[in-house]
């Protein structure tokens, strides 16, 4: 079984009195530890796609398993919980607080769901990002890191809850060629210790990191 | 997240919004404080009544008038004979819930001691009257039962009169003769000196207390009323200070059946004399209105700098939502922001209050205190105010949809 099974998800917004459908029946399976690429021009419904996947948003139709559970019904608090201890996101803008230390940062996913020690949420913290090779940074602000340090840092905070599947927004989008190169590195050596990854971009060149390539156009997958 | 932890997020959310959180506290602050400030003086002034009372014989002492007559008596009206010494001494004799009972004459005479003469009032009355209004002799004894018994012509005198009919050596008076009316008395005492100041600019509020004479009521009526025994007022005590109610509730019960007729009203002796009272009360509304219309502004400013701080950070509680905070996480993340702010301006505003107090108490020399009690009003109203401005930005925060919220900015 798939570790991630999204069967015919249709979204359609309503805009005022106009449907605007931004799903047309989508199938995906996803395997324990693979690496998949969305790939699709912007409008695609790469994004929509993503947001139902990460639990961010519910379909209109169609059903959703992730890791066995049927999280299409859920809603709300339960929903939150889904998205607190099965996904890990990374965004494009990377989407730290600004007011919070790298450390504190990457611990917050670990404050949501509780059971934690402020001690013990340090640690674990401090384990990640031991892992992507920021400790030196733990005490800093988000503001006085480069961005591919940031875009490190908002990945370790992605895997610090242990999720089943990480997923990922365009992360070099606001990169320089350097430090995406080097983002991309760290998601290949995340992969490699055994994460399952799904990475939505309009880059080709990014996609070809995945093992398998998915074509979006239209709200579709491109056959 | 414990409740303990929010605090602790909320404390960190207001060090890092310090901005927003000064502003937000001042308003809290000032509403506070001046809540204090007259729950206090209110609390003193309070105080200062109940001294008053005790001042004037204390709980449980009442006072019976005769009732205005109607302007249309009715016939039971016209053929009661009022209040008289009759009913004093059958209350004496009958009444259980009483202690002492004083019928009392009150009339206006001429004083005279050799050259020095003036107009002044009498009482006449009976022993029961200084144990009722608690007053006491500075020298000699007040009127005792054998006077009244006697109808003897003796006086006892205020202190003022005291004073004024003897050159300013009023412990002279005793067993000297004054002419009253034009009838003579003996001197048999001299009432001590009563005071009583609400504030030190007002006048002795008891001052009319020591401009009298006291004599037997038996002798009054004698000498100036012709055996008439119709009675301008009855002083009685009840046995107990808190047994006030029910003793006025028999004496009405017994007077009733006398008079066949309601022609009288019965009144707590304190109550009457206290509405000076009344003034500071004013100033103390005023006080609460100025209190409560800083703490609603607080309250406006608190809800507007969080609804405006919300806006700003759509964007973080979209990610906070995105890495697993619930709505309710999200609530209780602005609702913790704004308990801090309305705990710390609880305890700010408490000691602008007892700073308040404390100079009010010293300055106007007025008796005023911060309790627990008011502290927990204050407290309590503080966190309230908070509560209420929070809520609905808190509510707003809680209903983001994470994939707007995300992509807002």
């Amino acid at each position: 079984m798939a570790l991630l099974e999204a069967r015919d998800i249709t979204k359609i917004y309503r805009l005022g009195r106009v449907d605007v459908p931004a799903l047309r029946g989508v199938d995906l399976d996803v395997q324990q530890g693979e690496y998949v690429a969305i790939l699709g021009p912007s409008g695609s419904g790469k994004s929509t796609l993503m947001h139902i996947l990460g639990c961010l948003d519910s379909a209109t139709d169609g059903s959703y398993r992730l890791g066995g559970t049927d999280v299409g019904t859920l809603r709300g608090r339960a929903l939150a919980r889904v998205r607190n201890r099965k996904v890990g996101f990374v965004f494009q803008t990377f989407n730290l607080m600004p007011r919070l230390t790298v450390e504190e940062n990457v611990a917050l996913p670990l404050q949501y769901r509780g059971g934690y020690t402020r001690r013990e949420r340090r640690g674990r913290a401090g384990v990640v990002l031991e892992r992507l090779g920021m400790s030196h940074r733990v005490g800093h602000r988000p503001e006085e890191l480069s961005g591919g340090e940031r875009q490190r840092v908002a990945i370790a905070r992605a895997l610090v809850g242990e999720p089943a599947i990480l997923l990922v927004d365009d992360p070099t989008g606001n990169l320089d060629s350097k430090a995406g190169a080097e983002v991309l590195e760290t998601f290949r050596e995340v992969h490699a210790a055994g994460n399952t990854i799904v990475l939505v971009t309009h880059d080709p060149n990014v996609a070809d990191e995945a093992d398998r390539i998915v074509h979006m156009i239209d709200g579709r997958v491109a056959a | 997240m414990s409740i303990l932890e929010a605090l602790l997020v909320g404390l960190d959310e207001a060090r890092r919004h310090l901005g927003q959180t000064l502003l937000s506290l001042l308003g809290l602050v000032l509403g506070t404080g001046s809540i204090v400030t007259v729950l206090a003086l209110f609390g003193g002034q309070t105080k200062q009544t109940e001294a008053f009372i005790i001042e004037q014989g204390g709980f449980g002492a009442i006072i019976v008038y005769d009732r205005e007559e109607s302007l249309q008596p009715t016939p039971m009206e016209l053929a009661s004979r009022r209040l008289t010494y009759r009913d004093a001494a059958y209350l004496k004799d009958h009444a259980t819930m009483l202690k002492g009972v004083a019928p009392g004459y009150f009339d206006r005479h001429g004083y005279r001691v050799g050259d020095m003469d003036f107009e002044g009032d009498v009482i006449g009355t009976t022993s029961d009257y200084a144990m009722i209004n608690a007053i006491f002799p500075m020298a000699g004894r007040y009127i005792s039962d054998l006077d009244v018994r006697r109808q003897a012509r003796v006086m006892v005198l205020g202190w003022a009169y005291a004073d004024s009919l003897f050159k300013g050596r009023p412990e002279l008076a005793l067993d000297k003769i004054v002419n009253l009316g034009g009838k003579n008395y003996t001197v048999v005492g001299v009432m001590e000196r009563e005071e009583f100041y609400w504030a030190p600019w007002s006048g002795n509020a008891l001052a009319h207390r020591n401009r009298r004479a006291y004599i037997p009521i038996t002798t009054a009526f004698s000498q100036y009323t012709g055996e008439n025994d119709r009675l301008d007022f009855l002083t009685l005590k009840a046995i107990t200070p808190t047994g006030g109610p029910a003793a006025e509730a028999q004496v009405h019960q017994m007077m009733l059946s006398m008079h066949g007729v309601e022609d009288f009203d019965i009144q707590p002796l304190g109550q009457r004399n206290a509405d000076d009272a009344q003034f500071f009360l004013m100033f103390n509304i005023i006080f609460l209105i100025v209190g409560l219309i800083s703490l609603f502004a607080g309250g406006v400013v608190i809800a507007n700098i969080l609804l405006a701080s919300v806006a700003e950070r759509v964007r973080e509680f979209g990610t906070r939502m995105a890495l697993g905070a619930s709505g309710f996480q999200v609530f209780a993340q602005v609702i913790a922001q704004v308990s801090v702010i309305s705990i710390f301006g609880g305890l700010l505003g408490l000691g602008l209050g007892a700073a308040l107090t404390g100079a009010v108490a010293h300055f106007m020399s007025q008796p005023a205190a911060v309790t627990g009690s008011m502290a927990a009003v204050a407290l309590g109203t503080s966190l309230a105010v908070g509560a209420v401005a929070g809520f609905y930005p808190a509510f707003r925060a809680a209903r983001l949809s994470p994939v707007e919220a995300l992509r807002y900015g």
